[in-house]
């Protein structure tokens, strides 16, 4: 173990005085360790569980900020600690249920975001291929180095998406250019439904949640500045999203770093739909005869229940696909606030991908118990990492998002427009005749180049 | 029969308390001071105060509103409504241990008031205040076995359930150990006294009760002022604090 006498003392810059009151606040009830996801894939490994990372916090700064440092001076902070702590901090998927279990009350998501900058700055953070984010998004505007004219290149031809209007669909970077069976159910359904929307194509810029989870924040000024601008311009009242990442930014982290007025509403797809529903304009056609489970994404749900409340968070999804014919629904036994998560947020996928892995394992694990054959969801990331999960452990289980769910069941064509990045497409697909729909797999053609996983 | 003893005086247990008084407000002060190190606001630039770390503490106290302040202080300061939603267990043990605490600690610091007004004869009422005193007595040991009885689950869920006990450290050890000495020794020195709730005669030995009484008095203190500002025991002050700053968490 290396005593470095000239390493810099740990950083608390980005934390609040009231987030440093918090690590004091936790009272070591452990709580937090019976439901931490990745603590329960690496039960071997306390450290990365909220109350041990709180008490490693505490210790070392303790080294230059306790009363034994004012009487006898700073002790340096060793090396080989750093890096353990820096490892376990980055082991967290920044899923939030530390934060709704915690008898302290501490927002441990605001915690662990506000503790990573500073091991940034610190020169200790990121992790892995995190490293890679804010130089790919300030290069290309998107993760995965793809041209932002090419935003739009999805959209089937008879669609007609305007430059501006009152209902704009954010679609996000994975959605345009990895999984874009849910752009295209997205749009249909739009249609279908008679909305005229505008997308803001190239003017759409990466939302950069993945920056602001692993405390790389300068590009996250610039991006939510530009699309809340670009939105704005757009004449946008009521912004949807098919993407939970993009959802959580748009609605919690780009008002923080925007300092004008913020005229239109965040809103989840799912939301908007089950109003439609509600209305009686949906007419569904082909009965899906399986049995579906909902995977709640922590971006649209934890995340978002305080924001939006637990209606919009939790239960509007579950609404959309109840109302499907043939559905047979059931919760899987960790649900809504409770959920586990899949393990792809907080950049562990592309930090740590073998953890990540294993929680999708467990995920699916879960859906399997209820006997689900298709687990739903509203996150790209969230679908990302649970498939991939699915193909480790080779279980039969399908991996789709509730709006393609509903397009299926609708009879609407989802076909994808050949695009540049047709070949990169690897997702769980409905296909459906004139009377019913069968489960497939498109499989990837050309291997990807991307230098960070598509659920990052 | 004589409260103080082994050389004790009245006068020197007052510079004690004076001392620990001091030690602790300066505990508070020290922590206060390591929280300012925090800035104010979301990428905010640091202030490194200890005014500004009240400041931002009231700012989040107050964020919304006067009512959702009060709602959390009642809900989850006072009555620890999320404990409750986890573990009604746990939630009896706190609730215990919190009270038990609390009632003591007023009761004590009331006590030394009384002490202060009977030796000195304050304003004619030293009759009067060594009558409050004898009542004291009951709600002291109501409060005491409150105390010992949330020890005495904190205790046992620590040795007797698994899970607890692996991640149980040395600091857990300690404070919970700690706890439950200062109320045994609390409760030893009152029973010694003979003629006490509950047990009647049956431990009496008044010779020997100031002594137990001045081990659990320094004992006490000694928690109170030399270990909890300056250890992770301060959650006992944080956590309020935070509840209260995030308006009950999540």
């Amino acid at each position: 173990m290396a005593d470095n006498k000239e390493s810099k003392p740990l950083l608390t810059g980005y934390m609040m005085s009231t987030q440093l009151l918090e690590v004091d606040g936790c009272n070591r009830c452990q709580e937090c360790m019976k439901w931490c996801p990745t603590f329960a894939v690496r039960p071997d490994r306390p450290g990365i569980t909220p109350m041990y990372k709180n008490a490693r916090w505490r210790e070392l700064m303790a080294k230059s900020h306790s009363l034994r440092a004012k009487f006898f001076g700073a002790k340096p902070l060793n090396d080989d600690e750093m890096k353990v702590f820096t490892e376990d901090t980055y082991s967290c998927t920044t899923c939030g249920v530390c934060g709704t279990v915690c008898e302290a009350g501490i927002k441990t998501v605001e915690l662990w975001e506000a503790m990573r900058p500073n091991l940034v700055a610190r020169g200790d953070g990121p992790v892995g291929k995190q490293s890679f984010f804010p130089k790919l998004v300030k290069a290309d505007r998107n993760p995965y180095q793809a041209k932002q004219e090419d935003r739009l290149c999805w959209v089937p031809k008879d669609i007609k998406v305007q430059e501006s209007g009152d209902i704009v669909y954010f679609a996000g970077c994975t959605a345009a250019y990895r999984q874009q069976a849910l752009g295209v159910a997205t749009v249909r359904i739009l249609d279908y439904l008679g909305v005229p929307f505008a997308m803001l194509g190239k003017d759409e810029w990466c939302c950069a949640s993945a920056m602001v989870r692993t405390g790389q924040r300068e590009v996250m000024a610039e991006h939510a500045v530009h699309n809340v601008d670009a939105l704005k311009d757009a004449g946008a009242k009521n912004v949807l999203f098919a993407c939970a990442g993009c959802l959580r930014n748009a609605a919690i982290d780009w008002p923080l770093w925007y300092e004008g007025y913020i005229p239109y509403e965040t809103m989840p797809l799912s939301v908007y739909l089950r109003d439609r529903i509600r209305k009686g304009d949906v007419d569904y056609k082909i009965p899906l005869n399986y049995s579906v489970t909902y995977h709640d994404p922590c971006h649209n749900g934890r995340h978002l229940m305080h924001l939006k409340g637990k209606d919009w968070a939790y239960e509007a999804s579950r609404d959309c696909i109840k109302s499907i014919p043939g559905v047979k629904f059931r919760d899987m036994v960790r649900n809504r606030a409770l959920q586990r998560c899949c393990g792809a947020g907080g950049g562990v996928k592309a930090g740590i991908p073998d953890l990540a892995l294993d929680c999708a394992k467990m995920r699916v694990k879960d859906g399997e118990e209820v006997g689900a054959e298709i687990i739903a969801s509203t996150c790209p990331f969230c679908r990302r990492n649970i498939m991939d999960g699915r193909n480790d452990a080779k279980s039969s289980i399908k991996v789709l998002d509730v709006v393609e769910l509903m397009a299926a069941s609708m009879g609407l064509d989802m076909t994808i427009p050949e695009n540049p990045y047709t070949k990169f497409q690897e997702q769980d697909v409905l296909v459906c005749g004139p009377a019913e729909c069968k489960l497939d797999t498109v499989e990837r053609k050309e291997p990807g180049k991307d230098l960070l996983p598509e659920a990052h | 029969m004589a409260f103080y003893t082994l050389g004790l005086t009245f006068e020197l247990v007052i510079i004690l308390t004076v001392i620990v008084l001091a030690v602790w407000i300066y505990g508070i002060y020290f922590n206060f001071k390591k929280w300012g190190l925090g800035s104010t606001g979301y990428h905010d630039p640091l202030r490194r105060s200890f005014w500004l770390f009240l400041a931002t503490w009231i700012h989040e106290a107050f964020k919304d509103g006067i009512w959702v302040f009060l709602r959390t202080v009642v809900l989850d300061v006072l009555l620890l409504r999320r404990t409750l939603a986890r573990s009604p267990v746990r939630w009896i043990m706190h609730m215990s241990m919190f009270y038990g605490f609390l009632a003591l600690a007023a009761l004590s610091g009331l006590g030394l008031m009384l002490d202060i007004v009977e030796h000195f004869n304050l304003a004619g009422y030293a009759h009067e205040a060594e009558i409050v005193k004898e009542m004291m007595a009951l709600p002291f040991d109501i409060f005491g076995y409150l105390l010992l009885f949330g020890a005495t689950i904190a205790i046992s869920r620590r040795i007797l359930i698994k899970f607890v006990r692996d991640n149980t450290s040395a600091y857990d050890a300690l404070l919970i150990g700690a706890v439950f000495l200062i109320t045994i020794t609390g409760f030893y020195a009152e029973w010694m006294r003979g003629n006490s709730f509950l047990v009647g005669n049956m431990f009496e030995y008044p010779i020997y009760a100031p002594h137990f009484a001045l081990i659990h008095t320094l004992l006490a203190l000694g928690l109170f002022a030399f270990i909890l500002p300056w250890s992770k025991y301060i959650h006992v002050i944080a956590t309020p604090m935070t509840l209260i700053a995030n308006r009950g968490g999540e």
